[in-house]
């Protein structure tokens, strides 16, 4: 099909100098964007670009700082339920159904029609039911979302929010978790209903589905506008260039020069949720590094590899002096020398209202105490010890490490494993949300960390901090490891091609 | 897919607090953690002043001798409270076991053998609870609801439900009634524990553990724990604790039965709460719980002296945890601003 | 372009397919089992239960009554431990006024009281809602005592209380009565009507219902209401069937409606559950104490059972067990920690 915007009518919905403002930090910058009646028009960016944020804007769940958003010539001033009559849906990026409750019911949630108090569900699932003959989807109206595939429940969510009449409709990211089978039936679908004069704003990592079905796209870097064009008028190599288009690397370190010698972490056909035969080797003095988009299933791939999560299969050593141990559970990771920083540091990371020694004491508590009694000396000159190499600043022990920034509490996060001299030291996007001053820091240190010859898995979306750090880069789509790079060979392109789906660069 | 919104707002916010680290402090937040201090001076002054008879020795004595077995109770469910599993409600199952094997098997085997079969059954409640709690991952309210049936049913099979006596001037009663100057022997028994189990919780692994798992559950397994351990270690501690408190109980009055810790459920729970200690779990400690023992010890006894019956000690116990509740909710709120 | 996908979980047509998507939504399945067993059992061992089903109906309607109103709050994944003590202030409070016109009415109020109490913690202040209820359970206990001066106290109105067991329809007393249109309207409500419906919403994805516009903190306050009205109609029933209230009445209660009501399949986390499910649980435990009760068995013994089961039908929960599966695959491959290599 060739796209075609149809501009007879001026725009159904105009976003004009949007800016949204987490506390101090701006998430969107000066973005401004129509979209016409029967236009599909897609919003690219790298992680982190503001796209969620904007939609959210849109939808009027974030209310913005400055700038305004016209629906069909009336300002939006009152927040998602006004947005929602007014004819804007949005399909959340997190799946919004109640388990427990059936397909029409999720349908229509909140808004069911009702005689005396009385749901009318013989109108309910009429409602429901044209909603999703609207889509072309047919699913049991009696059937409770817990019973059906994660396909079918983003399906569902869809038809919640064409259930609503919308003029215009946005989806984030509605394809992450679909088969080829089921993505090709959505772009579709989302073909039909552009056809039917609805306005589609369409979110998506994968380039090939941009230029399958949209007529224009926005790109986005870092909350601002880059450009928009015209699909027709711009090839993918274009987009991505300009996602990516960094113009230099001046705020980086140099690589090291690694000298990686024996295997310590091996895994081989580890499969899970999310995880497809994933083999991966790292060498001591190694930092291998994987890339990809967010739900790309990285995260699920480590936290399957160290036994954080169950694996269906596969098997993982790791080998320390000659002595290879399986490993079966995370206990039996944490025994065997791997440390790990998760990527929800303020969840699994670290005991906020726990003081910073008490942090770093857990994972060290056996080696500090004394049949069982803690050595309250030496956990004290010990945290001591490690948060002056970390750097954490100030370097207050007693202090609660919920009172510190993120990037020091990321720095805490280091500290509790670095006295343990990993064997292997698993990180899982290490910098999110972390200062420039505190980043080079903790680049430092996982440096450092290889050199004295632990074995270095991290994970980061941060395209120039993967491609200083690693020696290796593997990078997932899917839950496969989709190819492998060179650190000479590595570059954002390169990296963003195999994660996206795009193959301009054979890798 | 789902976590970029979310992800990219924690990582701003986080941009955003780069400033210097923030101390809290206040005259509210102190206030509403340490309210009880007050409280109890204020009541202990009052009382002194102006209710008739709360001063004399024998008050004191009868104070204590009603604290002592609460108190021991309260100060080992403070493990649980602090682990985030809200309360042990089969301790009321637990003290009364206790006591009849104490009493039923101390007399006719000597106490040795009791000690052994009361350690035991202990033993098993904790076990019980613990596995079901940590291992099958069980609501604690309902898995203890569940073992306080248990644990009664059996003993009163077993027991017939009858009344036992211990031989009067036999050891339990030597012990139970036995006292220096106005402080009965078993007040001891209770400073003891108190001590022994403050240390345990703030000196020892274990203790690290227990608070780390209330504080932040994941944080603390992906540290390396075995957390069921942990909640099964807890709810030992509890148990090992409604025993020695049934040993005591028994030998005060010399007597025991299947029905003798009734309240001591949801009185110990008070008492932990009004001291401080969090019902969400991962702040608290055992000294505060033994501050709140007396609270609730000296204000049954200021009310019963008063002429206020059963009931209105009953009542005041209610709303005094409501309001703690609400202190506790409101320090948190402030704690975080 | 109008075709449309086939996904599968279509319903194929016929009865078979039927029958068997109805018996996979429903969440009764170990309440009907353990009805089953029981059943069979006494057929065969006490048949008297059936016979004399009268006795036997009483007995699942004073089991039942409170747990059906515990059940709207379950499903929303809070936790009312007050309902034993509402039960008990309620029945006292209809024993100390003397005219029932107006005891009766005052006596439901305070059950709805009670409610709104219990859900302002919650909703409101944001405590807990098991401990916010313990509170409230010491308090209205505390309050029953007060009433009744801590003993006893007979009904005065002696009449009304034994008009009030004799069968009005068939076998049916009027608590039987009561029972069965509690359970009706609750049904309805829970099954039919919006803000029931929104119940599950409510327990089974806070978020989403905010998101949605439900009125979360007004269904928080229905269901609490709920509960405290109902225990508060069970202490009514309690007091005019005995013709007496005690201040520690309904001391076994708790144990009894959560057994009930998690026997019947109900999810303590919230959003999974029935009323049928309720009902079901509750007529499985209203036979076997008729049973314990014909055969002579003790109370001690019928208490251990009945916890035993409610233990079991805890950590019997389907996410229990998954976690105990994972637990025991990764301690079994502990086992082979030093590899072959």
């Amino acid at each position: 099909m060739t796209p075609s915007a149809s501009s007879s009518t001026g725009p159904v919905i105009e976003a004009h100098s949007i800016v949204k403002k987490f506390g101090g930090a701006i998430a969107v910058d000066d973005v401004s964007i129509e979209v016409y009646p029967g236009e599909i028009h897609a919003v690219v960016g790298e992680n982190g670009a503001g796209k969620s944020t904007l939609m959210r804007v849109l939808a009027g769940v974030h209310q913005q700082d400055s700038g305004s958003v016209i629906v069909d010539g009336v300002k939006l001033e009152g927040g998602a339920k006004e947005s929602i009559d007014l004819g804007v849906s949005l399909v959340h990026q997190e799946l919004s159904l109640v388990p427990e409750m059936t397909v029409a019911e999720n349908i229509l949630l909140g808004s069911a029609p009702t005689t005396l108090g009385f749901t009318n569900f013989s109108e309910m699932k009429n409602i429901a039911r044209s909603a999703l003959e609207e889509i072309g989807v047919s699913v049991d109206l009696d059937e409770r979302i817990s019973r059906l595939s994660v396909a079918l429940r983003q399906f569902v969510e869809i038809a919640r929010a064409v259930a609503r009449k919308p003029k215009v409709l946005i989806l984030d990211e509605p394809t992450a978790t679909l088969t080829p089978a089921e993505t090709d039936y959505l772009l579709e679908m989302l073909q039909r209903l552009a056809g039917r004069g609805m306005a589609i704003v369409y979110i998506s990592h994968r380039i090939p589905e941009v230029f399958r079905i949209c007529h224009n796209v926005t790109i986005l870097r870092d909350g601002k506008r880059v450009s928009v064009t015209a699909v027709a008028e711009s090839t993918p190599e274009g987009v991505v260039d300009q996602m990516v288009g960094r113009e230099l690397k001046k705020d980086l370190g140099s690589h090291r020069d690694a000298t990686p010698s024996d295997v310590v972490l091996k895994a081989e056909g580890i499969r899970a949720p999310s995880v497809d035969d994933v083999d991966l080797e790292v060498r001591a003095g190694e930092i291998v590094g994987l890339g990809g988009l967010v739900g790309a299933g990285r995260t699920e791939i480590v936290r399957a590899i160290i036994g954080a999560d169950a694996r269906k299969s596969g098997r993982v050593t790791i080998t320390v002096d000659g002595k290879t141990r399986i490993i079966s559970s995370y206990q039996s990771a944490i025994r065997a020398g791997v440390g790990y920083i998760p990527e929800e540091r303020r969840v699994d990371g670290l005991a906020l209202t726990m003081t910073v020694a008490e942090n770093i004491n857990l994972p060290n508590r056996k080696e500090l105490s004394t049949a069982g009694f803690q050595q309250t000396k030496k956990i004290r000159t010990f945290a001591q010890r490690l948060a002056e190499q970390v750097g954490l600043r100030p370097p207050e022990i007693k202090r609660e490490a919920g009172q510190y920034s993120g990037g020091n509490q990321q720095k805490i996060v280091i500290a509790k494993w670095l006295g343990r001299r990993p064997a292997v030291m698993v990180l899982d996007e290490p910098t999110r949300g972390v200062d420039v001053g505190a980043k080079a820091e903790i680049h430092r240190l996982i440096k450092e960390l290889a050199d004295q010859g632990t074995a270095v898995l991290i994970v980061s979306s941060d395209l120039p901090e993967l491609l200083e750090l690693s020696d290796t880069i593997h990078v997932v789509r899917d839950g496969k490891i989709q190819g492998s790079i060179g650190h000479q060979d590595a570059t954002e392109k390169a990296v963003m091609s195999l994660a996206s789906g795009e193959k301009l660069v054979g890798a | 897919m789902a976590k970029e919104s979310l992800t990219e707002q924690i990582a701003l916010t986080e941009v955003v607090a780069q400033e210097a680290p923030k101390k809290t402090s206040g005259v509210g937040l102190w206030l509403t953690q340490n309210g009880v201090f007050l409280f109890l001076v204020v009541l202990a002054v009052f009382a002194a002043f102006f209710v008739n008879g709360f001063g004399s020795l024998d008050n004191v004595t009868n104070i204590l001798n009603r604290a002592v077995p609460l108190g021991i109770v309260a100060v080992g469910m403070t493990f649980v409270v602090i682990s985030g599993n809200y309360l042990d409600l089969s301790v009321v199952a637990q003290v009364a076991t206790s006591g009849v094997i104490f009493l039923a098997v101390g007399s006719e085997y000597g106490l040795g053998v009791a000690a052994l079969a009361a350690t035991g059954a202990a033993i098993l409640y904790g076990l019980v609870n613990g596995l079901a709690v940590g291992l099958f991952k069980a609501n604690a309210v309902i898995v203890t609801l569940a073992t306080t049936y248990i644990g009664l049913g059996l003993l009163r099979y077993f027991s017939g439900g009858s009344i036992f006596f211990g031989p009067p001037d036999g050891p339990m009663d030597v012990f139970g009634s036995g006292k220096v100057g106005p402080v009965p022997y078993s007040a001891f028994v209770f400073l003891g524990l108190t001590l022994v189990l403050s240390l345990v919780l703030t000196r020892t692994n274990f203790g690290f553990l227990v608070k780390s798992f209330g504080v932040n559950e994941r944080a603390t397994r992906l540290g390396g724990v075995n957390t069921d351990m942990v909640i099964v270690g807890a709810f030992l501690v509890t148990a090992l604790a409604a025993m020695i408190a049934g040993f005591v109980f028994a030998a005060f009055s010399n007597t025991a039965v299947s029905t003798m810790a009734q309240g001591f459920d949801f009185k110990a729970l008070g008492a932990i709460i009004i001291g401080g200690t969090s019902v969400f779990g991962g702040r608290g400690s055992v000294l505060r719980t033994l501050l709140g023992v007396i609270f609730v010890s000296v204000l049954d006894n200021v009310l019963t002296l008063l002429g206020f019956t059963f009931g209105f000690q009953q009542l005041a116990l209610g709303v005094l945890i409501l309001l703690a509740v609400t202190l506790d909710v409101l320090s948190r709120k402030l704690g975080q601003q | 372009m109008t075709q449309t996908m086939e996904l599968g979980n279509l319903q194929k047509p016929g009865l078979g397919p039927k029958l068997k998507a109805f018996v996979r939504r429903r969440t009764e399945g170990r309440a009907v089992i353990l009805l089953a067993v029981i059943s069979l059992v006494v057929v065969f061992y006490e048949p008297l239960v059936f016979t004399a089903y009268p006795v036997t109906l009483g007995r699942i309607a004073l089991i039942g009554l409170v747990a059906l109103g515990l059940t709207a709050v379950i499903l929303m994944g809070e936790l009312d431990l007050s309902v034993a003590s509402t039960l008990a202030a309620s029945g006292v409070i209809v024993a100390v006024i003397p005219d029932l016109r107006i005891a009766i009415p005052v006596a439901l109020l305070t059950g709805i009281a009670v409610g709104i109490v219990n859900a302002f913690f919650v909703a409101i202040v944001g405590i807990a809602s098991f401990i916010a209820t313990l509170g409230m359970l010491f308090g209205l206990s505390g309050l029953a005592f007060v009433l009744s001066g801590e003993v006893p106290v007979n009904l005065q109105n002696q009449d009304a209380g034994i008009l009030f067991s004799q069968p009005v329809l068939g076998p049916l007393t009027p608590r039987i009565l009561l029972f069965l249109l509690v359970f009706i309207a609750l049904q309805l409500f829970v099954t039919r009507m919006k803000a029931g419906r929104e119940f599950f919403a409510v327990g089974g994805n806070r978020q989403a219902a905010y998101d949605s516009g439900i009125p979360v903190k007004r269904r928080i306050f229905t269901g609490f209401i709920i509960s405290g009205f109902v225990s508060a109609l069970a202490g009514v029933i309690y007091t005019l069937t005995l013709t007496t209230a005690s201040p520690d009445a309904g001391s076994n209660v708790l144990l009894s409606s959560f057994a009930a009501a998690i026997i019947g399949g109900n999810y303590l986390k919230g959003g999974k559950g029935s009323i049928v499910g309720t009902l079901l649980g509750a007529t499985a435990l209203g036979m076997l104490q008729t049973t314990f009760l014909m055969s002579g068995i003790q109370v001690p013994v019928q208490n251990t059972l009945i916890g035993a089961i409610l233990l079991l039908a805890v950590i019997t929960d389907p996410t229990s067990l998954r976690a105990l599966i994972e637990k025991l695959r990764s301690a079994l491959s502990k086992r082979a920690k030093v590899a072959p290599s």
